[in-house]
């Protein structure tokens, strides 16, 4: 599904990303984890297409195609959904309009017919149910004035309405309480399947109870420097990340 | 007028309150990139997302206006977005 080679990426003249390499078939959940400023937001930023970051080398090709050449809302409708460690306010529009507008920009892309607002309304209610978000939700204008557990589990909504092939979890876990990162948790593992694949990127082993990755990654200055699988975290947790840094310098 | 005129823009802006968001137009800056940017990634076209923030921004702005004012407003920001944003 995703295959990066040898991927280099920066902001303006400095280099973040040296060098990343990373397989992600369908069916699989890979765990990205790694100190403060090691290019774990980048990397899911260059994935997902924002702006200000350079790719200097490498390549990302998904199902065979390049990736990198894709405007972010072609790559949006090619099934890549990224679930914002930071998610944006935007003021006066309301969430059920937003919400509406992205499914439908992605099933027309998919030659599906648009959802009407009363489709759209029956299956939205069914979602926000399964993810505890109350129905004026949906009156409400998009992440503004909400909790920041409000604007994660918002965002496990937008994943679950769009049913994306790739998904990108940068850091969803952060600043939620035990019982809402359950809920994220069974949001994303309701939407696993053999066709999709979720990359986590994440500071911590608790979320990786929840959602059990088949593969961990170490990112340390642009590199991947380790893989393995979930024991790999919960050594992390345990010793850290500068044993493995030593060992990988 | 002839050729010999010109136009002087001299933004200024006094704002009384502290938590206003005012941008004159002369040094205004594009709008939230980040907006736009969680908007493409959701798979909407840019020109629709630049409709739908500022659409957004002034509904808020419209509620505060008496109602005549608020339908008026509302319809010359539909004129005026057509195409000219982008």
């Amino acid at each position: 599904m995703l295959q990066i080679k040898n991927l280099q990426a920066g902001i303006e003249d400095k280099p973040i990303l040296k060098g990343i390499d990373l397989t992600v078939n369908g069916g699989e959940v890979h765990a990205i984890m790694g100190p403060n400023g090691s290019g774990k937001s980048t990397l899911a930023s260059v994935l997902a297409g924002r702006d200000g970051f350079d790719v200097t080398g490498g390549e990302a090709l998904y199902n065979d195609n390049d990736l990198l050449d894709l405007a972010p809302e072609e790559r949006a409708r090619e099934g890549v959904f990224l679930a914002f460690q930071y998610p944006v306010e935007i003021p006066g529009v309301n969430s059920a309009y937003f919400l509406r507008s992205a499914v439908n920009a992605v099933r027309k892309h998919r030659g599906e017919e648009e959802l009407d607002a009363m489709n759209f309304l029956k299956a939205v209610k069914v979602k926000m149910k399964e993810l505890g978000l109350g129905e004026d939700f949906l009156k409400r204008p998009v992440n503004a004035g909400f909790s920041g557990g409000e604007k994660k589990r918002n965002e496990i909504l937008q994943m679950t309405m769009l049913d994306p092939r790739l998904a990108i979890l940068d850091e969803t876990d952060s600043g939620l309480d035990i019982d809402a990162l359950r809920i994220v948790a069974d949001g994303v593992n309701r939407l696993r399947r053999d066709d999709n694949a979720q990359v986590v990127i994440t500071h911590y082993q608790r979320l990786l109870d929840h959602i059990v990755p088949d593969f961990v990654h170490v990112l340390h200055d642009g590199r991947i420097i380790k893989s393995g699988d979930k024991s790999l975290a919960l050594e992390l947790e345990e010793k850290g990340y500068d044993w493995l840094i030593k060992e990988a310098a | 007028m002839g050729n010999k005129c010109g136009a002087h823009t001299f933004p200024y802006i006094e704002a009384k309150n502290k938590s206003a968001k005012v941008e004159h137009e002369a040094t205004t800056s594009k709008i939230g990139e980040d907006q736009i940017f969680y908007c493409n990634q959701r798979g909407l076209e840019t020109q629709d997302a630049v409709n739908m923030i500022v659409n957004g921004f002034c509904k808020e702005v419209f509620r505060e206006l008496p109602m005549e004012f608020a339908m008026e407003a509302q319809k010359l920001l539909d004129v005026s977005l057509e195409g000219s944003v982008g």
